[in-house]
């Protein structure tokens, strides 16, 4: 079971404790529903670390290599600065929601080993689903203005034609 | 034709049983949604300007059951769309925008839509549209790919799709479990032809339920959209996540 987990949003990473996950470790109907209530959620993850983008072009930055499963150094600093370090027997583990992430930072951070088991994934779940309640740092409706401008900034970049264009003519 | 939408006086606009859609009952009944963008048309759909009692204008823009399989399925009486005000909706197949502009009048300055559209031809057209409703947040990404737009994604209250891909059932599945609220919704517009094109429609249809099904998706109700479509139908179910 992951120790840690990653969540990465518009608004930037953040890192999560995970301090009781044994209790919802069983797939039933009332441990999913208490990954709905915050006042119990709340006492399964803690907040650790946040650290927001810089600006739009940081964001779209981030958001590509995040898409791509690649580990830049901002995110690579962010998770050396925050993470424990690790012993000798025992590496930090971390529930990571993509595999292809898992795998870059498995290989450039020695320390850390990742997990992305269902149990992650749940975990993971409940994060979006709380959003900026669990990030004291935000107010209602970040998430979502984030949210916009990175998708229309992401959204404009994969259109490799230009959007104000009607048409591209082929002569 | 004959502009038949004209003359709001003559319109009576009344409130469907789906939160957020109307009715237009003039010469014609009509559905129609509450525009968010008073005063512009996205596809040259009609509009029509009513009286409110306060005596300002309210804006309504006539949704074409031919030209969005959502509007069908409501016109052939699905009992629940999950899509409602202040509702937010994780939307896979945007193409142009065209039923999603409904989708976010729909679900008002409250909801929003995330609009997933992998097409780059069709994605600039959606990224027109979305720029003028705030509430949609335009993705153009492949849907199976949901790891690669899991950071523009919250959670959702329901999954709408109209892929068209033999593996719809299974991107579904994909986007509802990284971001559908558990007992959420999901509406799936089914084209038999693009799934077997060998098959009898209703085979494929049963196989698709079955589909859901394994996939925590508990089906709630099957219509085909007949007379605007031909071999398509709507599937609803609720995301059973703890099953």
């Amino acid at each position: 079971m992951a120790d840690y987990l990653l969540y990465e949003s518009a608004t930037g990473y953040s890192l999560f404790d995970v301090v009781g996950a044994d209790q919802i470790a069983a797939k039933t109907k009332e441990v999913q529903l208490s990954l709905q209530d915050i006042s119990k959620f709340g006492k399964v993850v803690q907040l650790r670390s946040f650290i927001p983008f810089k600006n739009a072009a940081h964001a779209l930055e981030n958001a590509n290599d995040i898409s791509e499963g690649v580990l830049n150094d901002f995110l690579k600093n962010f998770l050396e600065l925050n993470l424990p370090k690790a012993s000798k027997k025992k590496k930090v583990s971390l529930g990571v929601q993509d595999k292809n992430l898992a795998t870059s930072i498995k290989s450039e951070i020695d320390a850390i080993e990742c997990d992305t088991s269902e149990l992650t994934q749940d975990l993971l779940r409940g994060i979006r689903f709380h959003g900026d309640k669990l990030l004291k740092q935000l107010s209602p409706g970040d998430f979502e203005r984030a949210q916009l401008g990175l998708g229309h900034s992401y959204s404009r970049a994969k259109v490799k034609f230009n959007v104000n264009r009607n048409d591209n003519m082929i002569i | 034709g004959r502009g038949g939408a004209k003359g709001g006086a003559k319109v009576i606009i009344e409130p469907h049983r789906h939160a957020g859609v109307f009715i237009a009952r003039g010469k014609e009944d009509l559905l129609v949604t509450r525009n968010l963008v008073p005063g512009e048309s996205v596809y040259n759909e009609k509009r029509i300007s009513v009286d409110s009692p306060d005596g300002t204008k309210v804006e309504y823009r006539v949704w074409n059951p031919f030209r969005s399989k959502l509007a069908a399925g409501i016109l052939g009486g699905l009992d629940n769309i999950y899509i409602k005000p202040g509702a937010r909706v994780l939307y896979l197949g945007a193409a142009n925008g065209t039923s999603v502009s409904h989708v976010a009048d729909v679900v008002g300055p409250e909801g929003l839509v995330y609009a997933v559209e992998f097409s780059h031809r069709s994605g600039r057209d959606l990224l027109n549209m979305a720029k003028k409703r705030t509430n949609v947040i335009p993705i153009v990404e492949d849907a199976r790919h949901v790891q690669k737009y899991r950071m523009l994604v919250g959670m959702v209250d329901v999954v709408f799709a109209d892929v068209a891909q033999p593996d719809q059932a299974r991107i579904v599945a994909l986007n509802a479990a990284a971001f559908l609220k558990n007992e959420g919704g999901v509406v799936i517009s089914v084209k038999a032809s693009c799934i077997d094109s060998t098959a009898d429609a209703a085979v494929v249809f049963a196989r698709e339920v079955k589909k859901m099904q394994e996939e925590k998706i508990k089906p709630q109700e099957q219509l085909t959209l007949e007379p605007y479509e031909r071999d398509h139908c709507i599937i609803v179910g609720k995301y059973l996540r703890h099953q």
